[in-house]
C-alpha cells in the first residue's frame, strides 16, 4: 500500500505496451481487459494529479513510443485478420445454407425411425 | 425374423461405423503433435432403409471414410503472413549486423574504434589544434593519427559492409536448392492427389502439401492458386510459375557484375524475389537495398572529405616551403576517382608530417591560416549538402529509424502468424459454434486492445504535452 505523502509511482509505460502486444498477439483478452482496466485507473490518477507527475511520465512515453508504434502494427494486421475470420465464417454459413443437399449422405429421408 | 436380423444388422454396422470412427479418433490423436497434420472427421452416412410391411425401417449408418478439417484460405492467409514475417525477420537479423558498424558519435570527440562520428570530429580538431601551435611536430603527427583512424574505420566499415552482403547472397543461393526441393515435392504430390482423389479431401496427401507450402512460404513469396481435380498451382508473387499441377520449374542462380542473381528459365526474377518475401526477400533487400545504401553514404563521406581536405591541403603551404600543385599535390588521403569504392580505399598516403600546409600559399611557414580553413571545413557543408557529421549523424539516424521500422514489421507479422495459428487450429477442432467461439475471442481481444491502445494514447500525450491540448503526432 501507497503511504501517506510518498511519490506516487507510476508503472513503466514501455512494459506496459509491450505487455499489451504481446497479449494480443495471443489473442489474451483477460489480460488485455486487466490492462485496459490498469490503464484507466493509471488515466483517473493523471487526470486528477498535477503537471509533476506528467513531467516526470514524459521521458518515459517518449520511451515508449518505439513500442507504441508496434502495438499499433499489431492491433492493425489483428483487423486484417478479423477481416479475413468475418469473410471466412459468412462464407461457411453461406454455403452451408444455400449449398446443395447430397444425395446420399446425412441429409434426412423419409423414414419410419419414429425419432422425427 | 426378417425384421430380427434386420435389427441386428443395423446395430452391427452401427458397431462398425463406431469402430472406424473411433479409429479415425485414435489417428488424430497419434497425429496431434505432426506439423501440418490437420484432424479428420469421420463421414457418415445414412444407410438406404428397408421397407417391410409397406413401411420404411432406418438401416443404419455406414462410414465412408475420413474428412481432413482445413480451410484452404485461412491457410493460405497464413502462409502470406508467415512470408512476410519471414521476410522481416531476416532483413532485421541482417540490419542488426549492418546498424553494430555504425556506432552512434559517443560525443567525447575521442575516437573508438570504428566510431566515425567522433573520428570526424577528432580528425577536424586535430586542425584547429595545429592551428595554435603551425610548427610543432607532435600537432602534425596528430592530424596523421587521427587520419588514419578515419580512414582506417570508414575502410573498415565498408569491407565488412562487403563481406555482410557475400555472407548474404551465399544465404540466398542456399535457399534455392530448398526452394527446388520443396517446389519439387509440392509437383509430386499435386500429381498424387489428382490422381488418387480428384474430388475429395486427400487427407495425409494433403497435409503434407500443406507443409511444404507453408515451409516455401517461409523461403520466398508465393502466390498459390487451385486448379481442377485437387490440384494446385504455385507462382512467385510476381507471378512466375514454379509449379503447375503435376510439373515443377526449377529455380537456377547464375552471376551477374560479381552478385548472385536468380532466374527461372530465362527470366532475371531478383528483383521480384527481394519484393516478395520469405527469407530470401530479406536477405536480397538489405544485399540489394540497405547494404548498398548504407556503402553509398560511407563513399560520400569518403570522396568528400578526402577530396576537400586534399584540395586545400595543396593550396597551402608545408613546412618546407612548398605549395602543392596539380602535377604534385600535398594529399593526405589517396584520392579517390569516383564516389563509389571511395569508402574501401580510403587511406593515408602522406607520410611525413612535415607536409601538412598549415600556412597558406605565399606565407611563412609558421602561417596557420590555412589550417584554420582546413579545420573549418568541420563546418562546411562539404558532404551532400551537410557537414561532414551532420552528414553521419543522419545516416545512422535513418539507419537506426529503418531497423526500427523493421523490427515493428517484425513483431506485427509475428503476432499476426501467432493469431492465425490459433485461429487454424480452432476451426480445425470440430464444428461451426467452435469457429464462433474462435472468433469471438480474436473479436474481443481486439476490442479490448483497441481499447487499452487509446487510453495509452491518450495518457502518453498528454505525458508528451504535460496537459496541454495540443496533438502529439
Amino acid at each position: 500500500m501507497q503511504e501517506f505523502g510518498a511519490r506516487r509511482e507510476f508503472p513503466e509505460l514501455k512494459q506496459l505496451v509491450a505487455e499489451a502486444s504481446r497479449a494480443l498477439a495471443l489473442l489474451d483478452t483477460s489480460r488485455l481487459e486487466e490492462l485496459a482496466l490498469s490503464c484507466q485507473a493509471l488515466n483517473q490518477d493523471l487526470s486528477t494529479s498535477g503537471t509533476e507527475d506528467l513531467t516526470r511520465l514524459a521521458p518515459q512515453a517518449r520511451e515508449a513510443a518505439a513500442d507504441m508504434a508496434a502495438f499499433a502494427r499489431v492491433l492493425d494486421v489483428t483487423r486484417d485478420n478479423l477481416h479475413v475470420m468475418h469473410r471466412l465464417r459468412e462464407l461457411r454459413m453461406g454455403r452451408l445454407e444455400y449449398a446443395e443437399r447430397p444425395a446420399s449422405g446425412w441429409a434426412p429421408q423419409k423414414s419410419g425411425h419414429g425419432d422425427n | 425374423m426378417g425384421t430380427i436380423n434386420s435389427a441386428f444388422s443395423i446395430i452391427s454396422g452401427a458397431l462398425d461405423a463406431d469402430q472406424a470412427a473411433l479409429s479415425i479418433v485414435a489417428n488424430n490423436v497419434a497425429n496431434a503433435n505432426t506439423p501440418g497434420y490437420a484432424q479428420e472427421t469421420p463421414n457418415w452416412q445414412e444407410n438406404q432403409p428397408v421397407t417391410i410391411g409397406g413401411v420404411q425401417y432406418g438401416d443404419g449408418v455406414s462410414e465412408t471414410g475420413a474428412t481432413s478439417l482445413r480451410d484452404r484460405v485461412l491457410e493460405q492467409r497464413l502462409d502470406q503472413q508467415q512470408q512476410l514475417a519471414s521476410s522481416s525477420g531476416a532483413r532485421l537479423t541482417a540490419l542488426n549486423s549492418v546498424q553494430a558498424l555504425f556506432p552512434p558519435d559517443s560525443g567525447t570527440g575521442t575516437s573508438a574504434a570504428g566510431d566515425i562520428g567522433s573520428d570526424i570530429t577528432s580528425f577536424f580538431s586535430s586542425f584547429a589544434s595545429l592551428e595554435a601551435d603551425p610548427t610543432n611536430n607532435s600537432l602534425r603527427e596528430e592530424v596523421l593519427s587521427s587520419a588514419t583512424t578515419l580512414a582506417g574505420d570508414i575502410s573498415n566499415a565498408a569491407a565488412s559492409l562487403n563481406q555482410q552482403s557475400s555472407a548474404l547472397d551465399q544465404e540466398a543461393t542456399g535457399v534455392t536448392a530448398q526452394v527446388n526441393s520443396l517446389t519439387t515435392s509440392i509437383a509430386q504430390l499435386n500429381h498424387q492427389i489428382q490422381t488418387t482423389s480428384p474430388d475429395a479431401d486427400a487427407g495425409t496427401l494433403e497435409d503434407q502439401r500443406q507443409q511444404d507450402l507453408s515451409q516455401l512460404s517461409q523461403l520466398i513469396g508465393i502466390n498459390q492458386i487451385t486448379t481442377e481435380n485437387n490440384g494446385l498451382s504455385v507462382t512467385t508473387t510476381s507471378g512466375q510459375t514454379l509449379v503447375s499441377e503435376g510439373t515443377s520449374f526449377q529455380m537456377n542462380s547464375g552471376m551477374v557484375n560479381g552478385v548472385t542473381h536468380f532466374f527461372v528459365g530465362n527470366n532475371d526474377i531478383t528483383s521480384q524475389l527481394a519484393a516478395g518475401g520469405g527469407e530470401l526477400g530479406g536477405y536480397l533487400t538489405v544485399r540489394d537495398q540497405d547494404i548498398p545504401s548504407a556503402m553509398n553514404a560511407l563513399d560520400q563521406i569518403a570522396y568528400n572529405i578526402s577530396t576537400q581536405v586534399n584540395t586545400q591541403n595543396s593550396a597551402g603551404t608545408d613546412l618546407s616551403g612548398i605549395t602543392g600543385t596539380a602535377t604534385n599535390p600535398l594529399n593526405i588521403f589517396a584520392q579517390p576517382a569516383t564516389v563509389a569504392g571511395s569508402a574501401v580505399a580510403m587511406s593515408v598516403v602522406m607520410t611525413d608530417p612535415n607536409q601538412i600546409a598549415a600556412a597558406a600559399a605565399g606565407a611563412g611557414t609558421g602561417d596557420n591560416s590555412n589550417a584554420t580553413i582546413m579545420a573549418n571545413l568541420a563546418n562546411q557543408t562539404i558532404v551532400g549538402g551537410q557537414t561532414p557529421t551532420d552528414f553521419y549523424s543522419n545516416f545512422v539516424s535513418t539507419l537506426g529509424a529503418t531497423v526500427s521500422g523493421v523490427q515493428n514489421e517484425n513483431t506485427a507479422q509475428n503476432a499476426s502468424v501467432t493469431q492465425l495459428q490459433t485461429q487454424n487450429d480452432a476451426l480445425s477442432s470440430v464444428n461451426l459454434n467452435d469457429e464462433a467461439s474462435a472468433m469471438s475471442t480474436l473479436q474481443s481481444s481486439y476490442q479490448a486492445a483497441s481499447q487499452v491502445f487509446g487510453l495509452l494514447n491518450t495518457i502518453m500525450e498528454s505525458a508528451l504535452n504535460l496537459g496541454q491540448e495540443t496533438t502529439v503526432t
